[in-house]
């Protein structure tokens, strides 16, 4: 029997089961202990599993991401919580050399089972410093995966998947889901990563997206006049290009959703990859749609003009189709 | 702890393999990019001899000394220049190399420096959060110690008490910059304001910085938290191997050149009786043969093939 739940306690779901699963499976990051996060999602585990498994580090974060390399390397499998995703840059090279790169450079010596939670997103004001959505930024740095769940099944299947996988995962959910909920099936439940997933099956165009966009492209698709196929990528690295390849074969046309700024983002790549491997399945130009290349404002009202609606991926279906 | 002799042994040792590198170099079987690590043996198997096999290592660019003092075998560091198979990463590091060896505890190097002082500090971390009872030692040149990364390192194994030890080498340079130039106060200072303990050593005397380190380290694993060592040294030769030094006065290269520590333990070893003139030429023409064995060994290693390249990006 499935049940319905929240993004967020599918995340605490996962963490829960696979620490149960797993001792060597460790906590770190700002305020997860004691408080249970500062959006929740940790809540209950410090006092289920006590301070050597959830620990509260302090405002450090290249030692969340460094220190859970070394965590990684020498037996346990961490799984480390930046506060805001934006931070990502304040542990760059922990996160796209250390992180992603240690096995690597050390001739396979190593494995780096780690996974880093990212929470993302534009949530109704939260300014330009604790906004972003930046799963491209990992793009050109080899070495870790790139999820970024779109449901509450999802990010409980994908982020045990993540736990349990010997490489870096950099998970990306979105706080602008946390709340929202859906069905996740009762037991055990993993979701492959790097396994796109049909949302909803078209004929007319495929939209391409993840993370939040998924639900505002479902929302398009409702509205639209046609027959739209909606495949959520379920992140960026590995990218099931096989899957994207065989929906426009079908559809013949396509649009890409971010949320993040429309230059430089996860989009830019698929269609780079679809012009490059598959231009010849297409009726028409493909068809971005992403955030105004501008800083997120901090004006709630402001900021929603800024980042992609359903209504915007709904002209961009028009377009493609027109 | 280890015997003076055995100090002295490895010193030469980590000498005699720097040598046959440098002629490797020579002959153009390896590649040029190389930090020297003349001056700072003392440092570096000073405090290295004082870690067991399943303590931990996170090594700094400046010579193979500690790596040497730590066991890996000396044909797969040559291996590791030349390229080879041989080599601990299999072919895919050459010159400035990402010496690993998980068996004894090389867990590697950041080549952009301070990254090792994070990863350091996790293992520790991590050696606290298994019981397993280990230490983990970081190198780290006094440029190196002025990286933000230090200051998190630090802070949080200060907070957790952990299995730590950080030797920061103070050789006065950061390539042409003088320490003086770039760092406020010292170094050991900075021990305290972490709730380390902190102690100052001079890398000429190999046995004064052992003693420390064993001290140390035992600190550390009896859970009685970090240590920082600031150890005085001397950077004998350029920053790297093409380097003309121009920045540096004649006089203080000659001064460093009197602080070899080499020099230094050999004459003390003599002078105090505790080695006779023919027992430490035996220890170094023994040092001598067995890295001409290693380099013969290495350099029968072949050269990886193209599926090197991806073999290692993802598990
Ligand atoms: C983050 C970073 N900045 C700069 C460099 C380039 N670099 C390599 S070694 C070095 C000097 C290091 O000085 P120090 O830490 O004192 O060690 P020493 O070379 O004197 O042994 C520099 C600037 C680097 N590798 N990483």
């Amino acid at each position: 029997m499935p049940r319905t739940i929240t993004y967020s306690e599918a995340i605490n779901e996962a963490l829960r089961e696979e620490m149960e699963r797993d001792e060597r499976v460790v906590l770190l990051g700002e305020d997860v202990g004691r408080m249970g996060g500062i959006f929740g999602v940790t809540h209950d585990l410090y006092e289920r599993f006590g301070p050597d498994r959830v620990l509260d580090t302090p405002i450090s974060e290249m030692f969340i991401v460094g220190g859970a390399v070394g965590l990684a390397i020498t037996g346990l499998r961490p799984v480390a919580e930046l506060q805001f995703a934006d931070f990502i840059f304040n542990a760059a090279d922990e996160t796209y050399a250390k992180m992603s790169k240690w096995r690597y450079m050390h001739g396979g010596n190593f494995t780096v089972p780690m996974t880093l939670r990212l929470p993302e997103g534009a949530t109704g004001g939260g300014g330009a410093e604790h906004s972003l959505c930046p799963e491209a930024a990992l793009l050109a740095h080899p070495g870790a995966h790139i999820v970024v769940p779109s449901t509450p099944a999802d990010a409980k299947g994908l982020l045990k998947a993540a736990i349990r996988d010997d490489n870096p995962v950099a998970f990306f959910e979105h706080k602008g889901l946390y709340a929202t909920r859906g069905e996740v099936p009762d037991g055990e439940h993993l979701v492959e990563i790097g396994k796109a997933d049909i949302k909803r099956e078209g004929t007319d165009v495929t939209v391409v997206a993840w993370g939040r966009m998924v639900s505002r492209a479902l929302e398009a698709a409702k509205n639209s006049d046609a027959s739209v196929e909606v495949l959520d990528t379920r992140g960026l690295r590995p990218l099931d290009t096989d899957a994207i390849f065989a929906s426009i074969e079908k559809t013949g046309r396509l649009v890409i959703a971010q949320e993040a700024p429309k230059t430089g983002g996860g989009a830019s790549e698929i269609a780079a990859i679809v012009a490059e491997e598959a231009i010849d399945l297409l009726d028409a130009p493909i068809k971005r749609v992403g955030a105004l290349d501008i800083p997120l404002p901090q004006n709630a009202m402001l900021e929603a003009m800024a980042i992609p609606t359903a209504a915007e991926i709904q002209v961009a279906i028009k377009e493609v189709l027109a | 702890m280890s015997s003076r002799l055995e100090i002295y042994r490895v010193m030469v040792l980590a000498q005699a393999w720097e040598q046959a590198l440098l002629r490797l170099i020579d002959e153009n079987l390896a590649p040029a990019s190389y930090h020297p690590g003349r001056g700072s043996e003392g440092s570096e198997v000073g405090a290295t001899l004082a870690l067991e096999d399943t303590d931990y290592l996170l090594y700094d660019h400046r010579g193979m000394a500690h790596i040497i003092a730590k066991g890996t075998s000396l044909t797969a560091l040559f291996g590791d220049f030349l390229g080879n198979e041989l080599g601990t990463t299999n072919g895919l590091g050459a010159g400035i190399v990402h010496v690993a060896d998980p068996e004894r505890g090389v867990l590697g190097q950041s080549g952009t420096l301070g990254g090792s002082q994070l990863i350091a500090s996790g293992a520790a971390l991590s050696a606290k959060l298994r019981k397993s009872g280990q230490v983990t030692m970081c190198f780290m040149g006094d440029g190196a110690a002025n990286r933000g990364t230090f200051h998190e390192a630090a802070n949080a194994a200060g907070a957790w008490k952990l299995p730590l030890v950080f030797v920061v080498q103070n050789n006065g340079w950061a390539v042409s910059t003088p320490t003086e130039h770039s760092t406020g106060g010292s170094f050991v200072d900075r021990a305290k304001g972490y709730g380390w303990h902190g102690v100052q050593v001079d890398g000429q005397n190999p046995f004064d910085v052992h003693d420390v380190a064993v001290e140390a380290v035992e600190r550390a694993r009896s859970n009685n938290g970090p240590t920082l060592i600031e150890v005085k040294t001397v950077r004998l030769t350029g920053h790297y191997l093409a380097d003309p030094q121009q920045y540096r006065s004649a006089e203080t290269k000659a001064d460093a050149s009197t602080k070899d520590p080499i020099v230094f333990a050999r004459k003390l070893l003599h002078e105090s009786g505790e080695a006779t003139e023919d027992e430490l030429e035996k220890i170094e023409a023994e040092a001598r043969t067995q890295v001409d064995n290693a380099r013969d060994e290495a350099l029968k290693g072949n050269q990886p093939g193209q599926d090197l390249l991806t073999r290692y990006t993802y598990v």
